[in-house]
């Protein structure tokens, strides 16, 4: 098992974000988190990338306990991330971007060139453009570069894909397909159905801090539980009655 | 274009070799390394200090207190207010270090008063009066010149080292930490960047330059008190002469001291000891102006104005 995550809990003094929130994930999986606005899938995340250290339970990244550790100490381990909001570094050129997460493996600036260099390749940017003028495709797009450039073995992508255009969305299901092709491991946070179904083998369903449904997409998007925390009460009842989940 | 400011800098004093310029040649060159060295942190890491005047005046004390207590030379004391400048940066770092933004240059400020504060009330250290260094030298190691040249060639020196140094900490990964923790703590910790131990190394090798230059400027002057050590406007004025230039670039405190220096000395001689007070006037005048237009100093000006004058020369 990559990463283990149990009882993972966080409170905010008497709110509870997560509670009780259970996920493993093995080597070479692509993991999906999904759930509506506020259900708890960012603080969850930002536990397991150790922005936040939760308030109870556990969290071992191969064999290793980083419940406690700092953000640094996972991306050390192998664990990368991206933000909602991208946080690329906007004084930089995109190849100055990207050689930042290079030098994480390769402390030789020559070394984390040639690194930064291929992963600006693979990912389809200009590594001579500044940072400051790219739109949000291309931010995402940079944050990805960037966090692929520190070789990570586990990559979590916290809405990477969110307010891209449909063409946009297929061209970024194709990079993550590639780098998941290369070995990595990806748990991703995600409202766009399109990118949950097509990427992933296996959802977890956030709602009020739990988790309420798992399974492989098809399942979860007819588990009623789901169907209810997405639509509302009302709408449950009124889908029986017209016999649709 | 570099090659030709070291010549013009080289060749400065024997040109302008009235009293008059090689002193504000001097008072360039000791502006220009002490906004280098607080660049550094300031600039790079994006940590404004606004008590740099804290390791400036354990520099300027450290070798006329040595000198003051055993006669030993002046010399002696640049390794020593190094060591107590960096010391100091360890223990102020790591807890202002958890503060961010104007937090962290309240600190930074307020030990520096209470340094200058203490200072004035320690009879060791000549308290409100300050110290003196050698009137008349015993040799060579004791720098003490009687014209600018030489201090001129020993501050430039220092500056051309600081450079070479600040210019080898942008292409290495410690440069590119800094521009990164300077952009986004959160985005740098997460891409494995030791934020912390990175600002911290940022603040000791600042602490270190801008302690030697406090060294250059007693041993020069042969006199330090607790406001031309550790006053506010000596830590103010590495900011503004770093800001004006271009904060986080390696000409920027340069070109800063350049157009700082001789108005303020200007402003001086215009109007006499009257005048000490167009100080405050001139700084506060350029951080409205800074903040307002241009917080990226004339270095960004530059940038953004030398395309726009290129096209327009060669449309002509």
């Amino acid at each position: 098992m990559l990463l283990e995550a149990s009882e993972v809990s966080k409170a905010f003094g008497n709110f509870w974000a997560v509670a009780g929130a259970d996920l493993n994930v093995e080597e070479g999986e692509i993991v999906g988190l999904i759930g509506p606005n506020g259900a708890g899938k960012s603080t969850f995340f930002n536990c397991l990338a150790g922005d936040m250290a939760p308030t109870d339970g556990r969290i071992v990244f191969d064999g290793v306990d980083l419940t406690r550790a700092s953000p640094e100490a996972h991306a050390r381990a192998g664990i990368g991330r991206t933000f909602q909001v991208p946080a690329t570094f906007e004084d930089m050129s995109v190849l100055d971007n990207v050689t930042v997460g290079a030098f994480l493996r390769h402390p030789h600036r020559g070394d984390a060139r040639e690194r930064a260099r291929r992963v600006v390749e693979l990912t389809g940017l200009r590594g001579e453009q500044s940072a400051r003028s790219l739109g949000t495709p291309g931010r995402k797009r940079l944050e990805i570069a960037r966090v692929l450039a520190m070789q990570p073995r586990l990559l979590l992508l916290d809405e990477a894909l969110a307010g891209l255009t449909p063409m946009e969305v297929r061209e970024a299901i194709t990079l993550v397909r590639r780098i998941h092709e290369t070995g990595v491991t990806i748990v991703i946070v995600e409202h766009i159905m399109e990118v949950i179904m097509t990427l992933t083998r296996r959802v977890l369903v956030f709602n009020q801090g739990h988790v309420i449904a798992r399974g492989t997409p098809e399942e979860v998007v007819a588990d009623e539980a789901v169907i209810e925390a997405y639509l509302g009460r009302g709408t449950r009842s009124h889908s029986r009655e017209r016999g649709n989940p | 274009m570099v090659g030709l400011l070291a010549a013009a800098l080289l060749l400065y004093p024997i040109v302008f070799s009235g009293a008059f310029y090689r002193d504000i040649g001097v008072a360039f060159l000791l502006a220009a390394i002490s906004a280098s060295a607080w660049n550094v942190v300031g600039g790079y890491a994006g940590q404004v200090s606004v008590g740099h005047s804290m390791f400036f005046g354990l520099g300027a004390y450290a070798p006329l207190l040595l000198y003051t207590l055993w006669g030993w030379p002046p010399l002696v004391g640049l390794p020593v207010g190094i060591l107590l400048s960096v010391v100091l940066a360890v223990v102020i770092g790591l807890p202002t270090f958890r503060l961010s933004g104007h937090y962290f240059s309240m600190a930074t400020l307020a030990v520096a008063e209470l340094i200058r504060i203490f200072f004035g009330a320690w009879p060791l250290v000549g308290g409100a009066i300050g110290l003196q260094g050698p009137a008349v030298a015993r040799g060579w190691w004791d720098l003490t010149f009687r014209g600018d040249l030489s201090y001129y060639y020993i501050f430039l020196a220092v500056l051309g080292l600081l450079l070479v140094v600040t210019f080898e900490v942008e292409r290495r990964r410690f440069g590119f930490y800094l521009r990164a923790t300077k952009a986004s703590e959160r985005a740098a910790r997460s891409l494995g960047v030791p934020v912390r131990l990175t600002k911290l190394k940022a603040l000791a090798l600042s602490a270190t330059f801008t302690s030697a230059a406090g060294s250059l400027y007693a041993v020069k002057t042969g006199f330090i008190d607790p406001d031309s050590g550790f006053g506010i406007l000596v830590s103010v004025q590495m900011v503004i002469v770093a800001a004006l230039g271009g904060a986080g670039t390696l000409f920027g405190p340069l070109v800063g001291a350049m157009i700082l220096i001789p108005l303020q000395t200007a402003a001086n001689t215009w109007f006499g000891g009257g005048g000490s007070g167009l100080t405050f006037i001139i700084y506060g005048g350029i951080i409205v102006l800074i903040a307002r237009f241009e917080p990226g100093g004339l270095h960004e000006l530059w940038r953004r104005l030398a395309p726009r004058l290129w096209r327009r020369a060669h449309a002509a």
